[in-house]
């Protein structure tokens, strides 16, 4: 890299560069996050005792998270529910993302991205609550769906996981179509023509021969969507019932309403190997190098 | 097996644009036939037709006497070769060459017994587990014939499929596709721009012009006999000469072109004296002479010659007429090497009536742009 900059660059811009590269990750990525796991072994002290002898590493703070069913219950069930969103909005997606990419006259994809990316300019907290006034126990999907005949009693959508489920596969849809699009609109058509002449039906065309070619936009818009899911904050407090908290609502609470930094550090950081655990499986599973996710 | 294909007054529109005019066609069982002419003519509209990718704005596609205007494409009794092969890259040879097999249901060791026996008709015998990366243009080219081959289709369709070889390869898949188009017996339906390709491979050669056939024929007679000004022009190479008809005796017509001396040609098609026609003359049929030799009827000033390996081709200005193109053997033997052929002499020239052909109309406009047309540009 240092060769390549050197290069086009010279000397002067290359080291102006790297250092500002150097600078930006150390100090806005590595130190803050070291700070945090730093923070995460040390057990929460009021300012005057920091340095004194109760100031030693100690476990104590994952100890709590472990010995907390409730908060392990709500970890556990923030990546099930990620999961879950990861896989809906693959499902919404895939779709769409086909559709755009090879189906679509060059018109209509233009359209079609554009109506999706303009809600995207309204803040997401107003997208939420769009879902939540939906959602209501009087709203209109109730009504619609009472006007049908297709219930006969309003359901409290906003009671269980549906509402955060949905607001969040609506939130994060563009993460997962992007990648899929890039990857599906890379494919040869003539290969899709192929194989439908060589005999295979629709569902065998995708299996065999799309869904493979797409495999590394699959797995960008899973690792994003997920990392996006599990960390998400608003969409769950907004569209969640107190039955269905968010892992990351119970790290807030552990800065903003307990005041415990030390603790809300360890649950923080358990939050990032489990993101970083998730990247890594998926990339086995999708038998995909962060070489292809980078394309 | 029956590899009939019969098109009936079929026809493709998309929006305003006609791709094809309502045609009608039929091609053999077992036959080579080639679709020529020149891009946009519409002959890719007609092998989508054909294949299933696209379904025509009219008429009826038939293979092997069942109609097939509405079957989907993974239905239909066909295969292709596309452009770019289109050969799937994930996949090994072997995944390549049985994945028609496997969508059939097929089983595991039938599937492999056909794709070696697939490999072997191709001359590529144990590359199968191979990546598809790995081969090279021409092997790639074979994998392509061999995937489209297992499905056992009853009409081949080729998409042009040599384009991207270099001239030595091309002329030697030529050969092969032939060789095994003759040993499957399977009707191939060739798509090309290359004239080369539709005469030396094909049984039969339609020549397409926007989106209409122009003529339907063997490569011979496609040659020999152009109906159309566009097949004479876009066909070989055509000197032409536009004028009016002096007299017709049988198929012999006499034409005056404006020349000092009347041309004669052969002509299938009724003409009048006084009727506007055209007459063609092939540049390998001159027979250029020396300026004293008075029996040869034309005379004109040698401009330009270009040595092409067994044929010297000279670019002659006809006395009071157009530059016309003539290729002549640069070392005919037993000729008198005497004859002095010097850009910038003085010639004689004469040609043989019987292999120039006259057309009805008086034809002056260049007809496309891949048709050398070198009356135009005098």
């Amino acid at each position: 890299m240092w060769q390549q900059l050197r290069r086009r660059f010279g000397v002067p811009l290359a080291v102006a560069i790297i250092s500002l590269l150097g600078i930006w990750l150390i100090a806005m990525v590595l130190l803050p996050q070291w700070q945090m796991i730093d923070y995460s072994f040390h057990p929460s002290l009021l300012p005057s005792e920091r340095g004194g002898v109760k100031d030693v590493w100690s476990l104590t703070n994952y100890a709590t998270f472990f010995h907390n069913d409730i908060h392990l219950a709500i970890f556990l069930k923030t990546i099930w529910s990620s999961v879950l969103v990861t896989g809906l909005t693959l499902i919404v997606s895939y779709p769409l993302a086909y559709y755009l990419a090879k189906v679509a006259t060059p018109g209509q994809a233009a359209l079609c991205l554009l109506l999706l990316i303009i809600p995207f300019w309204i803040n997401e907290i107003l997208r939420t609550f769009a879902w939540y006034i939906i959602f209501a126990f009087k709203g209109p999907l109730n009504e619609l769906l009472l006007a049908l005949g297709w219930i006969d009693r309003p359901i409290r959508f906003l009671n269980g996981d549906t509402g955060v489920l949905v607001g969040m596969v609506y939130a994060y849809i563009l993460f997962m179509v992007f990648p899929l699009y890039n990857a599906i609109e890379s494919l040869d058509t003539n290969q899709i023509r192929a194989a439908r002449d060589l005999g295979a039906g629709w569902g065998r065309t995708h299996r065999r021969i799309v869904i493979p070619h797409a495999k590394p936009g699959i797995a960008t818009g899973c690792i994003m969507t997920f990392m996006l899911a599990a960390g998400s904050y608003a969409v769950p407090a907004l569209l969640g019932s107190p039955g269905s908290r968010w892992f990351t609502q119970i790290i807030y609470n552990w800065f903003f309403e307990g005041g415990d930094w030390n603790q809300g550090a360890a649950y923080a950081f358990l939050l990032l190997v489990l993101c970083i655990v998730f990247v890594t499986v998926i990339m086995r599973v999708f038998k995909v190098g962060l070489g292809d996710i980078a394309k | 097996m029956d590899g009939r294909v019969s098109l009936s007054q079929v026809a493709m529109r998309f929006g305003d644009f006609t791709a094809i005019q309502p045609t009608s066609l039929d091609i053999e069982s077992g036959e080579f036939f080639s679709f020529l002419g020149p891009s946009g003519c519409g002959k890719t509209t007609l092998l989508n037709m054909i294949s299933g990718f696209l379904t025509p704005s009219e008429g009826s596609v038939a293979i092997g006497g069942s109609d097939m205007t509405r079957v989907p494409v993974n239905r239909r009794p066909t295969a292709m070769i596309f452009q770019n092969l289109a050969l799937f890259p994930l996949m090994s040879v072997y995944q390549n060459i049985e994945f028609g097999l496997e969508v059939r249901g097929i089983d595991r060791q039938k599937r492999r017994k056909s794709a070696d026996e697939l490999l072997e008709l191709v001359a590529l015998t144990g590359s199968g587990d191979k990546p598809v990366a790995e081969l090279s243009g021409g092997q790639k080219q074979r994998i392509a014939i061999a995937r489209a081959l297992a499905v056992e289709p009853r009409v081949l369709l080729l998409d042009e499929p040599l384009s991207a070889l270099d001239l030595k390869l091309r002329q030697h898949m030529r050969i092969e596709l032939k060789a095994i188009q003759r040993k499957t017996g399977i009707t191939f339906i060739y798509i090309t721009h290359d004239q080369g390709e539709a005469l030396t491979m094909s049984d039969r050669v339609a020549v397409m012009s926007e989106g209409r056939i122009q003529q339907v024929a063997d490569p011979m007679t496609l040659y020999r006999q152009p109906q159309t000004d566009f097949v004479a022009s876009f066909v070989g190479e055509n000197n032409r000469f536009p004028g009016r008809v002096m007299a017709v005796e049988g198929e012999l017509v006499t034409l005056d072109a404006g020349l000092p001396a009347p041309l004669y040609g052969r002509s299938t098609v009724p003409l009048e004296p006084g009727d506007p026609a055209t007459l063609y003359i092939r540049p390998e049929q001159w027979r250029v002479g020396p300026a004293a030799d008075r029996h040869l009827p034309l005379g004109g000033v040698i401009l330009s010659e270009h040595f092409e390996g067994a044929w010297l081709t000279l670019e002659i200005a006809l006395d009071r007429g157009p530059t016309i193109r003539a290729q002549v053997p640069h070392l005919t033997p037993g000729a008198d090497v005497e004859v002095p052929l010097v850009v910038g002499g003085a010639c004689r020239l004469d040609y043989s009536p019987r292999e120039a052909v006259v057309l009805a109309g008086a034809v002056h406009e260049p007809t496309n742009e891949e048709g050398v047309d070198v009356a135009a540009t005098a």
